[in-house]
């Protein structure tokens, strides 16, 4: 095409890059310059002191004991959604009765969304007066309230089970399309075959929805990394900081504790993180189909 | 195996999963049915032994909760509006020029969706108010838009390229206008692409918690969100009648308009979605 | 000519329109922070905004109130986006940070003996740095012991316990008959956890900053946690506190199931209102070598950067500190007066359980001031959830967080 004729597409393009530029631009320039210098509570930045906002940050055993929590949230809630996402996207994508309401419940929680999940399961757990004791008492499961969220060591898987059951939705969906999409004749085939349905799923669905499941894994880890709202409504990070992942504890030494740097260098560095994961995966995708 | 026995199986197999889904909203109906003497009961009872509806018409008047709703509402639908078209003459371009630095262009897309607002809010804040947009419905939406525009442009752009060329060119050809066969023959194919994309990007603005909870001041301009979360943190007194029936109230239209588009939405997704 | 000196009249005579006109088209605006006390607070301070500006008609004030939890948070990154107000409530303890970067207005310069002269003294001196006065109080607050009448009485407890180990072996006696009630409620997650240890801490001696270092790994502090853990332990206290946040505690107090805990005033309201037939006592804060009690306080501050800081003063001079509205506030919220003068009025001077906090601000401490002051919290809280959680004993804990926080308050 000639040149005249790249105005207009590049017309179209502009404003919706603009945006995307100006939204994330701005802040990540203003992150950098507050990283390399000294700032107060109220954000107001002083003299230039270089990487010594990083290595107080380095120097912080609780941000290294966020970032190893964030890894195993991540991974768990992750695998953990992948997992029960597929066979229950293969059920729902069958045909027997009651589906649509079956489909219904399934990606209900996607809509409702984290913190509303959040603040109604702060309220079933609670220790003395929640509806889940209420349950486990009356069924004889145990004599005694259960205090969920009183140490790490409960509430942090529990955290991770509300994760993933918030994610699921999602990830259904996503294999739901991933299914349908698959060519109906070929598995006539094979079961004509006599293929069994593990043999079928193994050898013939598997490496045909193999794209799918890296989108969901992407999509999941970034989520999870991200997802604040359910640790911060459950424990506040807390007990004793067992709880905190790095983006609940960004939040607290950039609000609550007011340390606005080293917040933006630890802002800076899970950003470049999320990059260096994102550009991982496009390297990966661009080899699986041309961009 | 029978259809019978075949669904029997599946609903079991299911059962863990639905049975989790569920119990918040039996926790929700059950909590904001009882009066507020009831709530702190021990050991806690499932059923409310006299059942109170005032619930649900204090939270109207006591906490607002409907300009609250309509706020969730405004920035949402204008979030997704703003969204659809930015994203859409982008994602025609993308599609249907030869474009240099494509691949970089795509590349940008790929990478900029997956940011998310957490890890940039500080500097999302400063950004906010050094434009005098704190306290401003306008913000959100920019913010939802700015975080949603490149996913939507992507995943618009998948589905475009599936619409054949020669259908419009053939229009061409008949002598409409280039306009007239984008308007008629063009966009009409692409709406299920266009439907979808709208869905998830007002669902992305209507889920939000951090922008709002950094971006949003006064009781009057709250998403339904940041209201709840409110009630719940830092008072001396948490009112869990009140707390769950405005989560029901929440909850009920999106269940509703669940059912009425859960075709668009799975059938959307594997048109357009991940391709 | 004629028509030239015309035209200047008339330019001269809508210059004076425009000068006249300029006080009823751009009215002062004041804008107000108040922290959400309660749903009464907002109602309490807008009154004050109407009669103000009934006075004085080219003055408009816009109070908005703000949730506690999110009332420090919402400061700064307005302060740092240059929308900060013009008065704020702030909690007293917070005002180093304040003044430390300049954005608090020294009230000196205001302050006239006589405005002075209503407050009672000693809550204007924790709102005072380097002898200069930056906040007013608007409330104060003691903690004291509220215990069940019933559950005591069933378990042979006559006299409410003075001393921590009085408290104990009543919580013993509680526990072996009451009915599944426990004995005493501690507190053990999120705000003002640590102020609940520093009860016993500072009946033991323990002070929070000495010789500007921490005091938390001290003796005193060692004892206060083991303290807390033995309650713990034996099963006197409700199981797992570091599952219980203050309104859990006093939820289970309502409901009849604990023996005793440690609260303010504003427990009484509640107590009121929802279960009225509580038949409940209020005691002195248990002691050990002293007797101590929480002395809490929230003020009102001016803002350095506001473009109107005559008018605001009058406001807070006029509006917020009129007799008027500091006794609907005092009478709506359940605190502690501020002003003298307020005890005049008979409602408050015949409140009975108000004079039990009243009666206590002789021996009322307040926490110290100190820079990095939610960090020091943060750290405080997190050794005291170790130890109830029985992963560190008292000794280690409470030693490693003093070193962070000696790390956080050592002068930059």
């Amino acid at each position: 095409m000639s040149r005249p004729h790249l105005l207009l597409p590049f017309a179209m393009l502009l404003p919706s890059f603009a945006l995307v530029i100006w939204i994330m631009g701005y802040p990540v320039a203003d992150l950098m310059r507050m990283s390399v210098h000294a700032v107060n509570r109220f954000g107001q930045a002083g003299n230039f002191v270089g990487a010594l906002n990083f290595s107080k940050l380095f120097a912080d055993p609780l941000f290294w004991a966020s970032f190893r929590r964030t890894v195993i949230w991540t991974v768990c809630v992750t695998s953990g959604t992948i997992m029960i996402s597929i066979p229950v996207a293969l059920i729902l994508s069958q045909d027997f009765a009651g589906r649509s309401l079956a489909r219904l419940i399934v990606l209900l929680p996607w809509a409702v969304s984290a913190t509303m999940t959040g603040i109604v399961w702060r309220w079933t757990l609670n220790g003395q007066f929640g509806m889940l004791n209420a349950l486990l008492l009356k069924f004889g499961l145990t004599d005694q309230p259960i205090e969920f969220l009183a140490t790490g060591q409960v509430a942090f898987p529990v955290a991770i089970l509300i994760g993933i059951l918030a994610a699921v939705p999602l990830t259904v969906i996503i294999f739901l399309g991933a299914f349908s999409s698959l060519p109906g004749d070929v598995f006539d085939a094979a079961r004509i075959d006599g293929a069994g349905p593990l043999n079928t799923f193994r050898y013939m669905t598997l490496p045909l929805i193999r794209p799918f499941v890296n989108i969901a894994i992407v999509l999941n880890v970034i989520y999870a990394f991200n997802s604040f709202a359910i640790i911060w409504i459950l424990t506040q990070g807390g007990p004793a900081n067992s709880t905190d992942i790095l983006v609940t504890y960004l939040y607290k030494v950039a609000f609550q504790y007011g340390k606005m740097a080293e917040a933006s260098a630890m802002s800076l560095m899970m950003f470049a993180f999320l990059l260096v994961f994102c550009i991982l995966y496009a390297r990966f995708a661009m080899r699986e189909r041309a961009l | 195996m029978s259809y019978a026995r075949k669904s029997i199986l599946f609903w079991l197999l299911l059962s863990p999963l639905l049975i989790m889904v569920l119990l918040p909203y039996a926790v929700m109906l059950s909590t904001a049915l009882k009066p507020p003497t009831e709530v702190f009961t021990f050991p806690p009872r499932w059923l409310p032994e006299t059942i109170d509806l005032s619930n649900f018409t204090v939270i109207w008047g006591k906490i607002d909760f409907g300009r609250a709703l309509l706020n969730s509402l405004y920035v949402s639908v204008g979030a997704t509006i703003l969204t659809l078209l930015l994203a859409i003459p982008a994602a025609y371009a993308m599609a249907r020029y030869t474009l240099p630095a494509r691949g970089a262009l795509r590349l940008f897309l790929l990478l900029t969706q997956m940011i998310s607002p957490v890890v940039l809010i500080i500097g999302i804040f400063r950004m906010m108010s050094a434009q005098g947009l704190i306290n401003d419905h306008r913000s959100l939406i920019l913010a939802y838009s700015g975080f949603s525009v490149a996913f939507a442009v992507w995943m618009l752009q998948s589905y475009f390229e599936t619409i054949p060329r020669e259908i419009e060119e053939a229009a061409h050809i008949d002598g409409a206008s280039w306009f007239a066969s984008l308007r008629h023959i063009f966009l009409p194919l692409a709406m299920p692409a266009i439907g979808v994309t709208a869905i998830f990007t007002f669902i992305a603005a209507w889920t939000d918690f951090i922008l709002a909870f950094t971006l949003l001041r006064t009781p009057d301009k709250l998403t339904a969100t940041m209201k709840l979360f409110y009630l719940v943190s830092g008072t001396y007194h948490v009112d869990w009648n009140e707390v769950m029936a405005a989560t029901l109230v929440t909850t009920v239209p999106i269940a509703v308009i669940f059912i009425l588009l859960q075709k668009q939405i799975v059938g959307g997704l594997a048109l357009g979605a991940v391709k | 000519m004629k028509r030239k000196s015309r035209l200047s009249l008339l330019g001269i005579s809508a210059l004076a329109m425009s000068i006249a006109a300029m006080p009823a088209f751009a009215k002062t605006q004041l804008h107000v922070i108040v922290a959400h006390f309660s749903d009464h607070t907002l109602t309490t301070f807008q009154n004050a905004a109407k009669r103000f500006e009934a006075a004085h008609p080219d003055v408009e004030i816009n109070i908005e109130d703000v949730s506690w939890d999110n009332l420090q948070q919402r400061l700064a990154t307005d302060i740092a986006g240059g929308t900060a107000p013009d008065i704020s409530v702030i909690a007293t303890r917070w005002v180093l940070d304040y003044v430390q970067n300049d954005i608090a207005e020294p009230l000196d310069g205001y302050i006239k003996p006589e405005f002075r002269s209503r407050f009672y003294e000693n809550l204007l001196k924790p709102g005072t740095v380097d002898g200069k006065t930056y906040l007013l109080p608007i409330l104060a607050s003691t903690r004291a012991l509220y215990y069940n009448k019933d559950l005591y009485e069933k378990a042979g407890v006559s006299e409410a316990p003075k001393t921590w180990d009085e408290l104990k072996a009543a919580s013993e006696k509680v526990k072996a008959k009451g009915d599944g009630a426990y004995g005493f409620g501690i507190q053990g997650k999120e705000i003002e956890t640590d102020t609940y240890w520093y009860y016993p801490f500072w009946s033991y001696g323990g002070d929070i900053v000495k010789d500007g270092k921490s005091g938390i790994g001290s003796d005193a502090g060692v004892q206060a946690a083991n303290l807390y853990k033995s309650f713990i332990d034996a099963g006197l206290s409700q199981p797992s506190p570091t599952g219980s946040n203050r309104q859990d505690i006093e939820t289970l107090f309502k409901q009849g199931r604990l023996g005793a805990l440690v609260s303010g005033p504003w427990l009484r309201g509640q107590i009121a209102s929802e279960a009225p037939k509580l038949n409940y006592g209020i005691a002195q804060m248990p002691g050990a070598t002293k007797q101590l009690t929480w002395g809490g306080s929230d003020s009102m501050m001016l803002f350095k950067s506001s473009p109107n800081k005559e008018v605001a003063w009058q406001f807070m001079q006029e509006g917020i500190f009129s007799t008027e509205t500091r006794l609907e506030f005092t009478l709506s919220e359940g605190f502690l007066p501020v002003l003298k003068e307020e005890m005049n009025d008979s409602r408050l001077a015949n409140d009975a359980s108000l004079k039990a906090f009243a009666d206590m601000l002789p021996i009322a401490q307040f926490a110290p001031l100190m820079p990095q002051w939610e960090q020091v919290v943060a750290a405080t809280t997190a050794a005291l959830q170790q130890i109830y959680l029985g992963q560190q004993d008292a000794k280690t804990a409470l030693g490693a967080a003093a070193t962070q926080i000696d790390g956080l308050i050592a002068p930059q």
